[in-house]
């Protein structure tokens, strides 16, 4: 556009000049194209919440308008008030996106709470049925009474929506204070907002299924993993670089050590069970081996329990068979434990166990292959799993009845504690591989930290499974237990990278957080 | 807490026993609704936000007497039932564990707790014996905007009358006084002719230099709700108000008074001013006209970087427009330039007859709750009521009013706040008192800053916190009430007076500063002189209203019992009439000829450019969650959580330069000092060759290089650019993607 020459406007007087038809067109030029919904301004605020009851095949969500946040927070604040958090537990979060280049930026924000989903991840992951989607208003609550602490929701929404509470003990979500509701209130965060840039609608359920196009945003998952509910109304032309801001930021997770330690020890109990019924023809007794497995399966599942905020109630993890993998997990692993001490007992229940502890390694997997923990959703975490268990068992089983085997069995178990091990290392390897290449932000951020801050445990972890593979291929004399413990202690490190190294999906965070700045 | 209870809550916790039930229960309140029953509160008590100058209605909910929950007063007229995130947690900073309790006083090298008499007798002791060694202008004192109007006004009497010392200031020079300056000489007197309104009515609304999404975010409502706009922001930072602007305007820093002239210019050259009131109403049009035409627009465009065509449009939005706004903060007042700036700005809006009407007007947004109570009723820059020093009708009126001697008013101002701290490096300045405001985070160019109270034989910190960087020097520190716990009136940017009450006791032995004025008085000997049968905040009030009445600044006709019954009244508003909701409608203007005065101000560069040592320019400004120098905000833990320390921010194409990436901790370095670790933030909102800084965090004070370079009129610092180099001090682990 050439800039205007001055002839047009010499001499112009102020009656004139009024009169000049520049600019009006013009100016569409230079507004920023994200305001504009601002300009066009409805005539009447809309209302916070529906001003109707709900129909059948109905239910409420969050809209939230993009183009009129300014990111202060308020909803956060209200939120937190609202629910008496204490200050890092935010059941609203508001993340920051960027795009463009100077001066042609374009910063926007994006404050979400729960998304009440169609198919509630964390509802469907819950052992205890601590979840329930209301049938009337669709709103996904939360009871804190039921809860055991298992944080197993927190690793199944894609939104990073439950939060547990360390305090506390528990999770907790927002409810879209569907109690004010009720009471003709807003929500918290709703009334709070200075812009009217949340609020609460009705949404027909089936209609939305159908196209839930506008619950994407940028900065957020795609809303297809459970189906979110929210409504974003996005500023027309976006840059198609606009994102989140804290992606320079990747932090290792929580170790979940309880749970390091569980997984490794039913593992190795499961194979050394496997490799006992294995060794059957050698009609050799082994009780040594087969209490110590029984022993390991019992540790392993009193440390699950110590992961738990509310360790007294976890009987009630069996509630959720019908749909959580963790319920199965807990019942599966039970029956193998209760078979271990029947077969250690001297009864024929070998075979039996030995499908439960496949059964139960199986359902620990199935655990953290969710949408949200992309590193852990693949197969790798199977193969993972269960090399642990074929690797570890027959070398407990050597450690401790070295003498009493034959060579033959001997051979047979180091073969198969070999086979284990190589296992392991080509699925860490290739698993490695998968995660470098990839296009999505999260596998390619869990490949950083394991070659990043997280290198040298990483490589302490391979040179530990080749070593014990070069060992028992070249008839090394490694003492047995020598191997067992380093190899024990090389399949904890594995488990504590694959809980570290995990980068969730989530909602966009800001540019500074809690925590160390670096 | 016996060991055997703290033992079964542990071990109750321990096997997942829910000890916290009651903590996270919710309950039905009466005033609330449905929420967390441990912030129903058994009584709100209505008040004003004690944060920025936008006045908020705000009510606090007192639970067995403690401040436990903060909402919007949904009656007040500012702020129409919401607020600002550091409004909704408000009431944290009550129970802050560093509320300052007991009087302080250092003995042997160690802050011990003393009583009142003690404190105060030496206080008095002290600074009058340096009074009698050196003068009684030996004596300094440092306030703030943070008081009530009513302590304001008893404050200034018991410091030019009482201490007798004109070497009085506030903080309130490092935030607003180039606004006040521009003011006074534009119009003839300071005082915001608009208000929040005309943000509603106005068809062209102009931010120069204001962050008001961050700053001021209850602004943005009436913004929201004016369906005509056209928002125009000028700021070289494409700050979160500048992403709701229509035009941006990114220009290069401090050149807008080369915009503001430029726009000038074109309104003059191309007919889009209002002769018939320039006329009547202004001096000086044809000198201006004649000055104006250095800033064509093609030398603006070099000066500011933005296009001829960008010029162009903006003049014409503006000279076209039906009412006209134009805002202004602190990217226009911390400057060397700021008074010219305002003077440029207060052009603008006289040429086209921007002022005096509905949504129209330049209007300076103030910085804290109650600078404007300062402004007006305070004793600084001139005396209570816009009374000027060198005045004679004004000094015998006031003489009278108080029935003293009028030798006893000062004949001119006394030092401003920088020239104080100068003065102190220089041992002019012998004795400080420092009220409710903390310069050991605020103040440009921290080491000089420290070097010149280190001088001090005696400085007396007054402020509801200790320990703050300041206090923590001071000789004596007076523990001081602070919002929600004593009464009194703010005034806001539109000048607004709305009352501030108590919802709780002050802890310890805390006192509200007028109790504290009013007992040095006592010690001093003259309370009965200056504040005769005064018992509570409303004899001040009332004694103002009378000292007010007639002035520009008319109180007069408003009350105790008349703002509990409207909420909130703005000034002038005479006995028995009815307030005004802006100044100068008729044109007239409070100087001899009763004319507003164009003034003609050059632009000039910013004093420190950049070079090869320091090539960056560093700008300062805030951030939503806190604020000024944090002593509140930092103990509303979910503030700290949402911003939990500072950062820089940087352009991706000078860090390439650098080698540096997003979360390195980086050192910010002028000739002046260096601020140690701060967390990098790449970022394309800060334009290339420029970084920009939160000033509110202690721990990375970017005071520390700031510089002391001030506004010749105003005394206000050049926070908003210097020159900087930034270094790598740690890697961000190697995580990026």
């Amino acid at each position: 556009m050439a800039a205007p020459t001055a002839d047009v406007y010499l001499s112009g007087e102020a009656s004139e000049a009024a009169e000049l038809p520049l600019f009006a067109s013009d100016l569409v030029c230079v507004i920023a194209p994200s305001r504009r919904a601002l300009i066009q301004i409805e005539a009447e605020p809309r209302p916070l919440i529906p001003q109707r009851p709900l129909q059948p095949g109905e239910q409420y969500r969050f809209h939230f308008d993009m183009t009129k946040c300014i990111g202060c927070k308020c909803c956060v604040v209200a939120c937190n008030e609202q629910n008496g958090n204490p200050a890092p537990i935010n059941w609203r979060r508001v993340g920051e996106l960027e795009g463009g280049h100077y001066p042609n930026v374009q910063r926007y924000h994006l404050s979400m709470g729960c998304n009440h989903c169609l198919e509630p991840s964390c509802l469907i992951g819950c052992p205890v049925e601590a979840y329930h989607k209301d049938p009337k208003t669709g709103v996904v609550i939360h009871d804190a009474e039921v809860c055991i602490g298992c944080q197993y929701c927190t690793w199944n929404c894609s939104y990073g929506v439950p939060r547990y509470n360390p305090e506390r003990g528990v999770v907790g979500k927002c409810d879209l204070c569907h109690n004010r509701l009720a009471d003709g209130m807003a929500p918290a965060c709703a009334s709070a907002c200075p812009e009217g840039a949340i609020q609460v609608e009705i949404v027909d359920i089936e209609q939305w299924r159908r196209d839930y196009l506008s619950a994407n945003a940028p900065g957020l998952p795609a809303a297809g993993d459970s189906v979110s509910t929210t409504r974003i109304t996005l500023p027309d032309n976006l840059f198609p670089d606009t994102g989140r801001v804290d992606t320079q930021r990747i932090v290792p997770e929580e170790p979940h050590w309880p749970l390091v330690f569980m997984l490794v020890l039913t593992q190795l109990s499961v194979g050394a069970l496997a490799a006992l019924w294995g060794l059957e023809w050698t009609k050799t007794p082994l009780v040594l081996s087969k209490l110590a497995a029984l022993a390991l399966a019992g540790a392993g599942l009193a440390m699950a329990s110590l992961h738990l905020g509310r360790p007294i109630y976890a009987w009630r993890a069996l509630k959720g068979l019908r749909r959580s993998w963790l319920s199965r997990e807990v019942l599966t692993l039970s029956i193998f434990a209760g078979l271990a001490a029947i077969y250690a007992a001297g009864l024929p229940a070998g075979l039996l166990a030995v499908v439960a502890g496949f059964a139960g390694v199986l359902c620990s997997a199935r655990i953290y292959m969710v949408a949200a923990r992309p590193a852990w959703n693949s197969r790798y975490t199977l193969l993972d799993f269960f090399s642990t268990a074929l690797m570890l068992g027959p070398m407990l089983v050597l450690s401790l009845e070295a003498h009493g085997l034959d060579p033959s069995a001997r051979l047979w178990l180091t073969r198969a504690a070999a086979a284990g091990a190589a296992c392991q290392l080509l699925t860490q390897a290739l698993r490695f591989l998968w995660l470098a290449r990839s296009e999505q932000f999260e596998l390619r951020a869990s490949a950083l930290l394991l070659s990043g801050r997280l290198r040298r445990a990483f490589l302490i972890r391979l040179a530990l499974l080749i070593a014990l593979l070069i060992a028992s291929l070249t008839s090394l004399s490694l003492s047995y237990p020598v191997a067992f413990g380093l190899a024990l202690v090389g399949e904890w490190m594995g488990r504590w990278l694959f809980f570290v190294s995990v980068v969730p999906k989530n909602i966009a965070a800001a540019f500074t957080r809690s925590g160390r700045a670096a | 807490m016996s060991i055997a209870y703290l033992t079964s809550a542990y071990l109750k916790r321990a096997i997942g026993l829910d000890t916290l039930q009651q903590d996270y229960a919710y309950a039905r309140g009466e005033t609330t609704g449905y929420t967390s029953a441990k912030k129903i509160p058994d009584r709100w008590v209505s008040t004003t936000c004690g944060y920025c100058s936008v006045g908020c209605g705000i009510e606090i909910g007192v639970k067995h007497g403690r401040a436990v929950a903060s909402r919007p007063l949904a009656s007040h007229p500012v702020n129409r039932g919401k607020l600002c995130p550091k409004g909704l947690a408000e009431h944290y900073i009550i129970e802050a564990e560093t509320r300052a309790k007991y009087p302080l006083l250092r003995k042997n090298g160690k802050l011990m707790r003393v009583g009142w008499d003690e404190a105060l007798g030496t206080m008095v002791a002290r600074f009058r014996e340096i009074q009698l060694h050196h003068g009684a202008q030996a004596l300094g004192v440092l306030s703030t905007g943070q008081l009530v109007t009513e302590e304001f006004y008893t404050l200034g009497k018991l410091v030019q009358l009482g201490f007798g010392t004109n070497n009085y200031d506030g903080n309130t020079t490092l935030c607003m006084a180039s606004a006040v300056s521009g003011y006074k000489i534009s119009f003839g007197s300071d005082g915001p002719p608009g208000c929040y309104e005309d943000l509603e009515k106005a068809d062209v609304i102009l931010l120069v230099g204001a962050n008001i999404a961050d700053n001021h975010p209850i602004l943005c409502q009436y913004l929201d709700a004016n369906p005509r706009k056209t928002v125009i922001v000028a700021d070289p930072r494409v700050s979160k108000t500048a992403m709701m602007a229509d035009l941006h305007l990114p220009l290069k820093p401090r050149s807008d008074l080369a915009l503001a002239n430029g726009i000038a210019h074109i309104l003059i050259r191309h007919g889009l001013i209002d002769r018939a009131y320039i006329d009547r109403h202004t001096t000086g049009f044809e000198e201006l006209a004649r000055f104006l035409e250095a800033y064509s627009p093609d030398r603006v465009s070099q000066i500011t970087g933005l296009s001829e065509e960008l010029l162009y449009k903006t003049a014409f939005l503006y000279g076209r427009a039906r009412a006209a706004f134009i805002g202004w903060t602190m990217g226009v007042n911390h400057s060397t330039l700021g008074t010219a700036t305002v003077n440029a700005l207060c052009n603008l809006s006289l040429l086209t007859a921007q002022i005096g009407r509905p949504g129209a007007g330049p209007f300076s947004i103030t910085g804290q709750c109650n600078a404007m109570g300062t402004r007006e009723a305070g004793f600084t820059s001139g005396m209570p009521g816009y009374r000027k020093f060198d005045n004679a009708e004004d000094r015998r009126e006031l003489a009278g009013l108080w029935g003293i001697d009028e030798a006893r008013l000062p004949w001119k101002r006394g030092l401003a706040y920088p020239d104080i701290i100068e003065a102190a490096l220089a041992g002019k300045i012998r004795g400080l008192w420092i009220i409710a405001t903390n310069p050991l985070v605020s103040y440009p160019n921290q080491d000089a800053l420290r070097q010149a109270l280190s001088g001090l034989e005696f400085l007396v910190v007054q402020d509801g916190y200790h320990p703050t960087p300041t206090t923590e020097l001071a000789d004596l520190v007076l523990p001081a009430a602070i919002w929600g716990e004593k009464e009194g009136t703010y005034t806001n940017s539109e000048r607004r007076v709305s009352k501030v009450n108590r919802a709780v006791a002050p802890p310890g032995e805390a006192l509200a500063d007028f109790d504290i004025f009013l007992a040095l008085a006592q010690e001093l000997g003259c309370r009965e002189k200056l504040y005769p049968g005064w018992r509570s905040v409303e004899d001040a009030f009332n004694e103002w209203r009378r000292v007010s009445r007639g002035r520009l600044c008319d109180y007069s006709g408003i009350s105790y019992e008349s703002l509990a019954e409207k909420g909130a009244i703005q000034w002038p508003c005479v006995e028995g009439g009815s307030p005004e909701p802006r100044l100068y409608s008729d044109g007239r203007f409070p100087t001899p000829d009763g004319r507003a005065k164009l003034v003609a101000t050059h632009w000039a560069p910013f004093p420190e450019q950049p070079g090869r040592e320091f090539p960056l320019i560093l700008n300062t400004g805030r951030t939503v969650e806190h604020w000024h120098t944090r002593t509140k905000t930092r103990e509303a833990p979910i503030l700290e959580h949402l911003s939990p320390r500072a950062w820089l921010e940087m352009n991706p194409r000078d860090a390439k330069l650098l080698g540096l990436r997003s979360h390195d901790l980086v050192d910010v370095v002028s000739q002046r000092g260096r601020v140690h670790a701060v967390e990098l933030r790449l970022t394309e909102i800060t334009a290339p060759g420029q970084v920009f800084m939160p000033f509110h965090f202690f721990e990375t004070n970017v005071n520390e290089v700031t510089q002391s370079a001030f506004d010749p009129v105003s005394r206000e610092p050049n926070y908003k650019q210097c020159a900087v180099r930034v270094e790598r001090r740690e890697r961000h682990a190697r995580t990026d993607a």
